[in-house]
């Protein structure tokens, strides 16, 4: 039997895996496009990694990203938290001096500052898509060049354009004005990615000071061009962790650790027969009032596991009061997930 | 008259304060998906959210039936001090013709004040008239009471729902049994018991999280356009104080400034070392409440602004200023027409956590 914690991280454009040793050693890892279906995604995996590792034993589950409720439901989580908070705890895991964190993911990016292995502040884009991983996508496409290749590119250049970073809609007209003028693809790609970190700065570093070390992680980090261009606005080297990529779901795993060792309970996991379970989720509109919620209900091997989004709580409470005298702890994550 | 008003915070008191002077209360419906479908529809695209809210609100209000409006301007440069104006135009363009009644500054135009007044008072005496306005106040203390201690205990509930529903329950006694000031009084004492006799599971006193909500006041009170943050907060286990409740809001309105507790004037006193004059909205009060928490022991604070609402963007602008010389940590949240709060449940999550670990946890 090989002994593991589980960490799910579900974001936006991908969905990433990973089983790590109760030592802390990695033992899969598993990055996947999450192609807007979160559930087979997760599903995928999870068969994925029984499959490469079949005499697994899982000891504790936890999930994150923007799909963690949806997730953590699926495989019965013993710990479903934000993604801030499990990027943290896996770059403070690696780098317990680390200050300072850059994560720029597919549609969010955020900032965070460590103080004495705490999280003392920390800023997530606020209103537009210009720092993050997604634009970087889209202009690669529009250029015609590899994602991949995308950051090699640009350290061939010399001089950089000057490129608008503030929006989308500016950067993109701005770059076709420099294309007009007749600089490089390489000038341009590299005043792109010096645009980027100068906007994500600007937005999430703002009226901060940044200390080293710095450590920048998430997809984009494997964007050498991005890395460069921060080396450059800070003035400093920046770590990029060896599984930058994988950083949200390592925390989330090593949060999971943390719960079932300080509850000393088995963990909720549901087993890696859940794979040939029905996993149903559907949504209806509500119509008790003006508001008309979206109620999100999930039905797990026929029953209704769990229930979310209505404002006033009228569907939540229905599912919680039914199952709050026979679980309370069970009732606990439903309130998390019922906000 | 047919009175309609802004939906704000806890209703109980407008409704009040208009049927003593006999008048009926057209209540405004609680903020819905419709209102603000309204209220977009009908407004310019750059105007703040409360702006929108309300013109939905008047809508909302007009087509039920009221005649007129009665509302507050502002002290300031704020746009929302000459709003009432753009929503005048806006709902005759539509056909309805309410009379709009705007409660400024007194300071700024006193008789305008009291004419305005004399509308309202229409034939009731001037004693009288003084007896119910005192008589509403302490209503609107009562019922803040109530809600500020449902607001700390609820994060320690046991059965999900109960303080929601006890709240409401006083809420009807008040509305129903609070005639005079003494039964007001008596149904503040039965809410109260009703509340400490809810089952809650409290953690020693230095493990609890105490969180200041501060901001522009229209989404600090009203819970449906705030994603009823402050129940959101309970849920995660802290407990919850906003900056202004219509209580207050009447304190430092009416309070002459050398009653410095009472008319807000510490809260600017505070802030002076940051911002020494007034830009028209809550700002000084704001920076000044986020000391004042700091020192009364909050564990953090959650800033809530309308998007691109100017005196918040001057807080949030100074916020980490603040932040690092008091050493508390600050969330600022900027609020829109979006339904969908994932985002800053995100935020928040990660936010409290944040106190948690500071907490020692």
């Amino acid at each position: 039997m090989i002994n593991a914690y589980l960490g799910v991280d579900v974001g936006s454009v991908s969905t990433n895996i990973i089983a790590m040793s109760p030592e802390g050693e990695l033992l899969s890892n598993k990055y996947m496009r999450t192609n807007g279906q979160p559930l087979v995604c997760v599903k995928e995996g999870i068969k994925l990694l029984k499959e490469e590792i079949p005499n697994i034993n899982i000891l504790g589950v936890g999930t994150t990203g923007s799909g963690r409720q949806l997730a953590g439901i699926l495989l019965g989580a013993d710990v479903i938290k934000n993604e801030i908070t499990a990027h943290a705890t896996a770059t403070i895991h690696y780098y317990p001096d680390v200050s300072t964190i850059f994560e720029i993911g597919g549609q969010d990016s955020k900032i965070i500052f460590i103080k004495n292995k705490c999280v003392v502040d920390f800023a997530m884009n606020t209103v537009c898509a210009a720092g993050t991983g997604s634009f970087l996508d889209h202009q690669a496409e529009r250029l015609k060049v590899p994602i991949e290749e995308f950051g090699e590119l640009s350290l061939t250049a010399d001089e950089a354009a000057r490129i608008a970073g503030r929006c989308t809609v500016f950067a993109e007209s701005d770059m076709i004005a420099k294309q007009q003028f007749g600089f490089s693809k390489a000038e341009i790609i590299k005043g792109l990615c010096e645009a980027l970190v100068r906007n994500y700065i600007n937005n999430l570093g703002r009226g901060h000071e940044l200390k080293p070390p710095f450590v920048f992680q998430g997809g984009v980090a494997a964007n050498i061009g991005i890395v460069k261009a921060f080396e450059k606005e800070v003035g400093q080297p920046v770590i990029v962790p060896k599984h930058h990529g994988v950083m949200g779901a390592i925390g989330i795993s090593l949060l999971a650790k943390k719960e079932i060792e300080k509850s000393g309970k088995p963990t909720n996991f549901r087993g890696f027969e859940l794979t040939d379970k029905e996993f149903s989720p559907r949504t209806f509109m509500c119509d008790g009032c003006a508001n008309n919620c979206e109620v999100i209900e999930v039905e797990y091997d026929g029953k209704i596991s769990a229930r979310w989004g209505d404002k006033c709580g009228k569907w939540t409470n229905a599912l919680t009061s039914a199952t709050s005298k026979t679980n309370t702890k069970n009732n606990k994550d439903k309130e998390l997930v019922g906000v | 008259m047919k009175i309609t008003y802004p939906h704000m915070g806890n209703q109980i008191f407008y409704k009040k304060l208009v049927e003593a002077f006999g008048h009926e209360a057209i209540e405004p419906p609680t903020p819905t998906q419709r209102t603000i479908d309204l209220g977009v529809k009908y407004s310019p695209e750059f105007a703040c959210f409360p702006y929108k809210i309300l013109m939905g609100t008047y809508i909302e209000g007009l087509e039920n039936g009221a005649d007129t409006i009665v509302t507050s301007g502002g002290s300031g440069p704020c746009r929302a001090g000459l709003y009432y104006e753009i929503h005048k135009k806006t709902l005759e363009n539509l056909g309805y013709n309410p009379e709009i009644i705007v409660f400024d500054d007194f300071g700024r135009s006193p008789q305008t004040f009291i004419d305005n007044f004399k509308k309202i008072k229409g034939k009731t005496s001037w004693c009288k008239a003084f007896r119910i306005i005192h008589q509403t106040y302490i209503l609107a203390q009562s019922a803040d009471n109530i809600q500020k201690r449902m607001e700390i205990l609820r994060a320690y509930e046991v059965e999900k729902g109960s303080f929601n529903k006890a709240f409401n329950e006083i809420m009807e006694d008040f509305d129903k049994n609070g005639t005079s000031i003494s039964r007001i009084k008596e149904c503040e004492k039965r809410g109260m018991e009703k509340l400490n006799n809810i089952k809650v599971e409290m953690p020693a006193k230095k493990d609890r999280i105490k969180v200041g909500i501060v901001g522009e006041i229209y989404v600090v009170m009203e819970n449906s356009v705030n994603m009823n943050i402050a129940e959101v907060l309970n849920l995660l286990g802290c407990e919850v104080s906003r900056s202004l409740y219509i209580s207050d809001w009447i304190d430092h309105s009416v309070t002459p400034k050398i009653f410095k507790k009472k008319s807000g004037q510490y809260l600017l006193d505070n802030c002076k070392q940051y911002l020494d004059i007034q830009i028209g909205g809550h700002e000084c009060h704001n920076m000044g409440n986020i000391i004042d928490y700091k020192q009364q022991g909050y564990d953090g604070i959650v800033h809530l602004m309308p998007f691109a609402c100017l005196p918040e963007l001057v807080t949030q602008t100074l916020i980490p200023r603040i932040s690092a010389d008091y050493d508390i940590p600050i969330l600022s949240l900027s609020l829109d027409e979006q339904t969908g709060i994932a985002n800053n449940q995100t935020r928040i999550e990660a936010f409290v956590d944040l106190l948690k670990k500071n907490k020692g946890e």
